[in-house]
């Protein structure tokens, strides 16, 4: 498959603080890719550099063999990679529908935003139930969905989800899965950083772990999972 | 005081009441539209009002040019300022030293930067005063005299509240202001400008700063001090609550209707304390503004 997004010896620093040293990654087209990694791994760091919402201070990010070093952040969304934040980063004082209005603020065609919005509300039916109401009185499952449907508004070819099911009961974390799968089998490209090991390699083809800034072990998803070594070195041994 | 004068005072001061309190909700508005999204409060909105009634004074004294040339040059002149010390000051000094005091010391700055200009070109030394290009000719409503200029005060602020009001709700750049205020991550994660956007919104408070400075400046003696009404932006501002649009416009009707009231029932010279009861006691009884939001958690 061809590479979608790649990054070489990527480093990145918060002040005299190292955070990510030389990760080099490959997202193939059409594929659900896992970073995974112990808390303050610099997980978020690498999605947020991707984004370009963290300068870098080194390597190259090239998302489809272009480089996107200079890029401002709103220009990286109009190129075709949009971010599910982590936390409940929803605009709260505006509406459901304000919300994903803004998720397609980069677009002028009215029509494909509407039919976006219905397609929003295929994966997420919840969402239309709410849809006057406001993202800040939403439950946590329920902003965590709309904040999945305003980055598809964008009609990214790249969704880079970051920790989709933290905070959230396992029945829900099992149904958002189950939606992630569908949104890339309907031919969204996935970076996926998550804490929830079992259930990032369960629905990944390939994963790279994170340990303090550095790529510290990936291969195929399945290879990783059935290794015992490094689930009991990286992955807390689930 | 019998009953009929009471009642002639109470009209007489409301309605010269909306017609200052339409100046001060401007410029509240002006300062609220920053600090929503810039978190910073603009200590220079003052004396950004204060040049847009000079620019447009020297154009007049210097050049002779009629007020159909001026009054678009000054609007003009206001909006650029404002977006170059956003763009070319601001947002330096956010970068080198990210902390609010700093960029409220360069706000600070730029209030004394503004002031020295005025002095240069000479227009300062005594007070002017400023054409008007609607007659003083007394209105009576109903037991209240006003002025043909004051109505056009009045009618002005309001249409521009009303445009700021659209222009926050029902456009793509509103919108994309709004969101920059609610949450600066998110805005840029859905692919909002964030540095245009910042420059538009100082941008618009300039226009809405030179506008209220252009409306009054018939009214008073300008004098390079006259940025001082800000104060009373500020005050509308936090009885309005200082995060909500609305209530920056409630607010200066407020504080231009009590500083009326007062001075007519109790003593000319009580005016100037007005605001500050009237600061008080929204902050004793309402600590985010009448019409300010819940007070936010924000994650450190």
């Amino acid at each position: 498959m061809p590479e979608l997004l790649s990054l070489r010896d990527v480093s990145a620093a918060y002040g005299r603080i190292q955070a990510l040293s030389h990760v080099s990654l490959s997202v193939p087209e059409g594929a659900i890719v896992a970073l995974l990694g112990a808390n303050g791994a610099g997980k978020s760091t690498t999605l947020n550099v991707i984004s370009r919402l963290v300068p870098q201070s080194g390597g190259e990010i090239l998302f489809r063999g272009a480089s996107i070093a200079a890029r401002a952040s709103h220009e990286v969304v109009r190129a075709g990679i949009a971010q599910v934040p982590e936390g409940r980063e929803v605009f709260r004082e505006m509406s459901v529908r304000e919300n994903l209005e803004l998720g397609a603020h980069l677009r002028r065609d009215a029509r494909g935003v509407a039919e976006d919005v219905e397609r929003a509300f295929a994966y997420f039916p919840v969402l239309r139930e709410r849809y006057r109401q406001r993202a800040g009185t939403l439950s946590g499952g329920e902003q965590q969905m709309l904040l999945i449907a305003r980055a598809l508004m964008a009609r990214p070819a790249l969704l880079l989800l970051d920790e989709p099911s933290l905070g959230l009961s396992p029945l829900l974390v099992q149904q958002i899965f189950g939606i992630i799968r569908r949104i890339n089998e309907d031919g969204t490209t996935i970076l996926l950083v998550e804490q929830n090991v079992g259930v990032a390699l369960g629905c990944s083809s390939y994963a790279y772990i994170l340990e303090n800034g550095e790529i510290a072990h990936h291969g195929p998803s399945a290879s990783l999972a059935a290794d015992g070594a490094v689930q009991n070195a990286y992955l807390g041994g689930h | 005081m019998d009953s009929e004068v009471l009642f002639l005072f109470l009209q007489q001061g409301i309605a010269s009441g909306i017609v200052s309190g339409s100046v001060y909700a401007l410029l509240a508005l002006a300062i609220v539209m920053i600090f929503k999204t810039s978190e910073v409060p603009n200590f220079a909105q003052g004396e950004v009002f204060m040049v847009a009634a000079y620019a447009a004074l020297f154009l007049i004294v210097f050049y002779g040019l009629p007020m159909w040339v001026v009054i678009p040059a000054a609007l003009l002149f206001t909006v650029a300022g404002m977006m170059l010390f956003e763009a070319g000051i601001l947002r330096r000094v956010k970068k080198a030293l990210g902390e609010p005091v700093n960029l409220v010391i360069a706000t600070l700055g730029l209030s004394f930067l503004l002031r020295g200009l005025v002095r240069q070109t000479g227009l300062g030394d005594t007070p002017r005063s400023f054409p008007s290009l609607v007659s003083t000719d007394p209105v009576q409503i109903g037991q209240a005299m006003l002025t043909r200029l004051d109505l056009a005060i009045v009618g002005t602020a309001v249409a521009v509240m009303a445009a700021v009001f659209l222009l926050f709700n029902f456009t793509r750049a509103g919108r994309a202001m709004r969101a920059l205020g609610m949450n600066p991550k998110a805005a840029a994660l859905v692919g909002i400008d964030i540095r245009r956007t910042h420059a538009f919104v100082w941008g618009l408070s300039g226009l809405v700063s030179a506008i209220s400075a252009l409306l009054i400046a018939p009214k008073i003696l300008m004098t390079p001090e006259m940025g001082h009404v800000a104060i009373l932006a500020f005050a509308a501002a936090i009885v309005g609550g200082f995060n909500s649009l609305p209530g920056a416009v409630l607010g200066g009707f407020i504080i231009g209707i009590a500083e009326n009231l007062v001075g007519l029932f109790v003593s000319a010279s009580a005016i100037v304390v007005t605001p500050f009861l009237a600061i008080m006691a929204v902050l004793v009884l309402r600590p985010q503004g009448l019409l300010g939001g819940r007070p936010q958690m924000r994650k450190v």
